[in-house]
């Protein structure tokens, strides 16, 4: 028996100006799955990502998630659903007014009213659950009263990761989130990323280089809004990347 | 316990507890039904030929006074505006000290409103065009003086003295190196005082001193709310038009926003300005002579009744106490009801769109309806006092203030109308409003209180004009000086005046600096990044 699925995407198409951004996509990521999404800028990736989220309504095929299709949009239903995708932004979008321990505890919000959403503004709340988040992410625990805007790239990708954990998502997606970082940081990020993605989560993260795709249990790439490619990082030949990269840097 | 941002915007709000616990007791029972019809009216505007006709000509006549005033204003604030900056002066002569009198001495016309100075000059004057169109001019001269050379001040003068030590003589010198950087700041500052101004014209008329101000005061005296109704409609409508035409401007020439989270000021299309410019002498020429305004008159004094004997004695037993403290209150209550009441309508009728659409309109009539209007319709079910006084003026504020809320996280908002940090939080499931605390007044919340508090200090400047409608303090004792022609108290009132609001420029300018002070570590400015 298959794995349930978490994320089913069927024949999704999102149009743009002249040529659609996306084009017949279909994936499937079942619970437990980590798959590392590829392709040249421009193919695609973010926009497949924002509709795995929720954030694009496709213009065609459909969405569903944990098998069920999105209820409308505001509606308590589509809230409960939301909670239970996480996204590490490329942009980290972490509130910079706000002290760490109120970022983390924003992803909390879906199910907080707003007696406790308010306090969270004035006192610190959950700090036991936040330190330990810290301490799972390497980072000292003192920084939880410190503005997120004082803080060094580095502290705040783990950080906008602290609130994804403790959001505590079915499904995870990452929108190139190793981009921005060194090799040695990258490489701590989705070393993490891929052991938080255990059953029944799974993982979808679109990434720049083939290097890193050691860790996924498949790879998929998109090519000018279209799914070209679909396999297990060991099965990936050099020809296939080239392919899928061909001509990328004059496109770009 | 520290506040975080969001609640910062929104703590002000809490004067509502007391102003809620308060308003049954200033009740009078009565006067519900006069308020239901007041609404009703809003429906079935009269469009009675005749009544639209004067309004037309009452809106016509508005308009001319703020458009003559605020072309006054600017030509005025233009050159004292150059007469105060040091920069100019020491460039020019060497010494800045003329610039510092200057500065100071502008400081009181700044401070009395306008329609101080439209009673002040109606009462030496008479009845003439004139006397609204300097009585906006005055003030509103002193206004953008202030601007102008702060802005002149602030500008870095390196480039300047490279090229006075290029040869370069003093005029052509300020003219090439601060000119350009100067403009767009000052036009962009010139168009929102036109919508100032067009408020202001509604004011004055109010009390009497020409155009569509007086109709609305009439009507709503004589209870004919469907005849109110056809002059507030047009009204709206003009003042909606004016205000997308200059926003459509400034995005056009690439104007600086009155506050952006996004300094992107730099100023296109020199030659469509100085198109508009060319286009706007002729206009003025021509209104001024359908309104037949003679600036001469405004040296031909009317015979005064004689003054009564000085009597400081008089003067000094006035309660002065009691007349500041309430003045206070009255400022202090109104600007904590409309810096903190316009996020928390925001936040209330964040889920729905027809109540944003709602809350929009109410923010424009709020803008339009002069606040002593307010007070009127106010007092149809509440006691004169303090706390009337104060709901109107707040109720004129709110209308501004969340304009510029929404102009303000609009500028940091993308094609989707929210910002990237709210879009992230509904995309984890968080409900609007929430989102909308957390997401968007955390990045506006210094701004807009830095706006606030300049805002307090323009409350405190316009309470004189509720106090004209029956609410104590000081404005209200300054009425009754002046329909006695009291001089003696009318200047100490005025004085006080005066330097209550120069106290209250420095404090909210202390507060202002404090709110905008740079953080330790400035935030990176983050790109959207997801297409939306």
């Amino acid at each position: 028996m298959a794995d349930p699925a978490v994320l089913e995407l069927e024949s999704i198409r999102v149009a743009g100006r002249g040529i659609p951004r996306l084009d017949g996509v279909s994936l499937t990521l079942r619970a437990g799955e980590r798959v590392a999404l590829i392709g040249p800028s421009g193919a695609g990736k973010s926009t497949l990502l924002a509709v795995a989220n929720g954030l694009i309504r496709p213009d065609g095929g459909t969405v569903c998630w944990q098998g069920e299709p999105p209820a409308r949009p505001g509606s308590h239903r589509r809230r409960r659903q939301q909670a239970r995708i996480g996204t590490l932004w490329q942009d980290l979008r972490l509130i910079e007014e706000l002290s760490v321990q109120q970022n983390i505890n924003a992803a909390q919000l879906a199910g907080w009213g707003w007696p406790r959403a308010l306090l969270n503004l004035l006192l610190p709340l959950d700090s036991e659950a936040c330190t330990a988040l810290l301490q799972r992410l390497d980072l000292d625990p003192a920084l939880l009263s410190q503005p997120v805007s004082g803080l060094s790239g580095g502290q705040r990708q783990r950080v906008a990761l602290a609130r994804l954990l403790r959001q505590d998502p079915v499904l995870l997606l990452a929108d190139e989130p190793l981009a921005s970082l060194d090799p040695r940081l990258a490489d701590e990020l989705l070393a993490l990323l891929l052991q938080e993605a255990q059953p029944p989560r799974a993982l979808l993260l679109s990434l720049h280089r083939p290097d890193l795709l050691r860790g996924f249990d498949r790879v998929v790439g998109l090519r000018a809004g279209r799914l070209v490619l679909d396999a297990a990082p060991a099965a990936l030949d050099p020809a296939s990347l080239e392919a899928l990269y061909a001509g990328s840097a004059a496109a770009a | 316990m520290r506040l975080a941002a969001p609640l910062w915007v929104l703590a002000p709000a809490l004067v509502l507890v007391p102003v809620l616990a308060l308003l049954p007791g200033l009740s009078h029972g009565g006067g519900w039904e006069l308020i239901g019809q007041f609404a009703w009216a809003a429906f079935t505007p009269s469009l009675d030929p005749l009544v639209l006709g004067s309004a037309v000509q009452g809106l016509g006549v508005t308009a001319g006074i703020a458009l003559l005033g605020w072309a006054a204003s600017l030509v005025l604030g233009l050159v004292l505006g150059l007469l105060s900056s040091r920069t100019v002066w020491r460039t020019l002569g060497g010494s800045a000290w003329p610039a510092e009198v200057i500065r100071r001495l502008l400081a009181l016309p700044r401070a009395i409103h306008e329609l101080l100075w439209g009673l002040l000059l109606l009462a030496v004057l008479g009845l003439k065009p004139v006397v609204a169109i300097a009585a906006i001019a005055i003030p509103y001269g002193a206004l953008v003086a202030r601007m102008t050379s702060d802005l002149l001040d602030a500008l870095p003068t390196r480039q300047l003295e490279s090229l006075r030590a290029a040869g370069a003589g003093p005029i052509g010198a300020l003219l090439t190196a601060l000119g350009p950087p100067l403009m767009p700041q000052v036009i962009s500052y010139g168009g929102y005082r036109l919508e100032c101004a067009l408020r202001s014209a509604t004011l004055l008329g109010v009390f009497g001193l020409g155009g569509l101000g007086a109709e609305l005061r009439l009507t709503l005296q004589s209870l004919n709310f469907s005849e109110l109704w056809t002059g507030l409609w047009m009204l709206l409508a003009v003042m909606l038009s004016l205000e997308a035409l200059l926003g459509a401007l400034r995005r056009r020439w690439a104007m600086p926003q009155r506050f952006g989270l996004h300094q992107s000021g730099v100023g296109r299309r020199g030659r469509e300005m100085v198109l508009a410019g060319l286009v706007l002498v002729p206009t003025l020429v021509l209104v001024a002579g359908a309104l037949e305004v003679n600036p001469w008159q405004l040296l031909e004094p009317h015979p005064l009744p004689p003054a009564p004997p000085v009597d400081w004695a008089g003067v000094a037993a006035l309660p002065w106490p009691p007349l500041i403290l309430n003045t206070l209150v009255l400022t202090l209550t109104a600007a904590a009801l409309a810096v903190g009441g316009a996020p928390l309508l925001l936040l209330l009728v964040r889920p729905w769109w027809w109540g944003r659409a709602l809350v929009r309109l109410l923010w424009a009539l709020g803008r339009l309806w002069p606040p002593p209007l307010t007070a009127l319709l106010l007092l149809f079910v509440l006691q004169p006092g303090v706390l009337t006084g104060a709901l109107a003026l707040a109720f004129h504020n709110l209308g501004i203030l969340g304009r510029l809320l929404l102009e303000a996280s609009e500028t940091g908002a993308g094609r989707s109308g929210r910002t990237a940090a709210e879009q992230a939080l509904e995309a984890s499931g968080s409900g609007a409003r929430l989102a909308l605390l957390y997401g968007r007044f955390s990045s506006v919340a210094s701004s807009y209180l830095a706006y606030g508090a300049y805002r307090a200090d323009v409350i405190l400047r316009e309470s004189v004009v509720v106090g004209l409608v029956g609410a104590t303090g000081l404005g209200s004792q300054l009425l009754e000086a002046l329909s006695s022609f009291a001089w003696d108290q009318i200047a100490a009132l005025v004085v006080a005046y005066a330097a209550l609001t120069l106290l209250g420029e420095d404090l909210s300018d202390r507060a202002r600096r404090r709110l905008l002070a740079p953080p330790a570590s400035a935030a990176p400015s983050l790109p959207d990044a997801v297409p939306a």
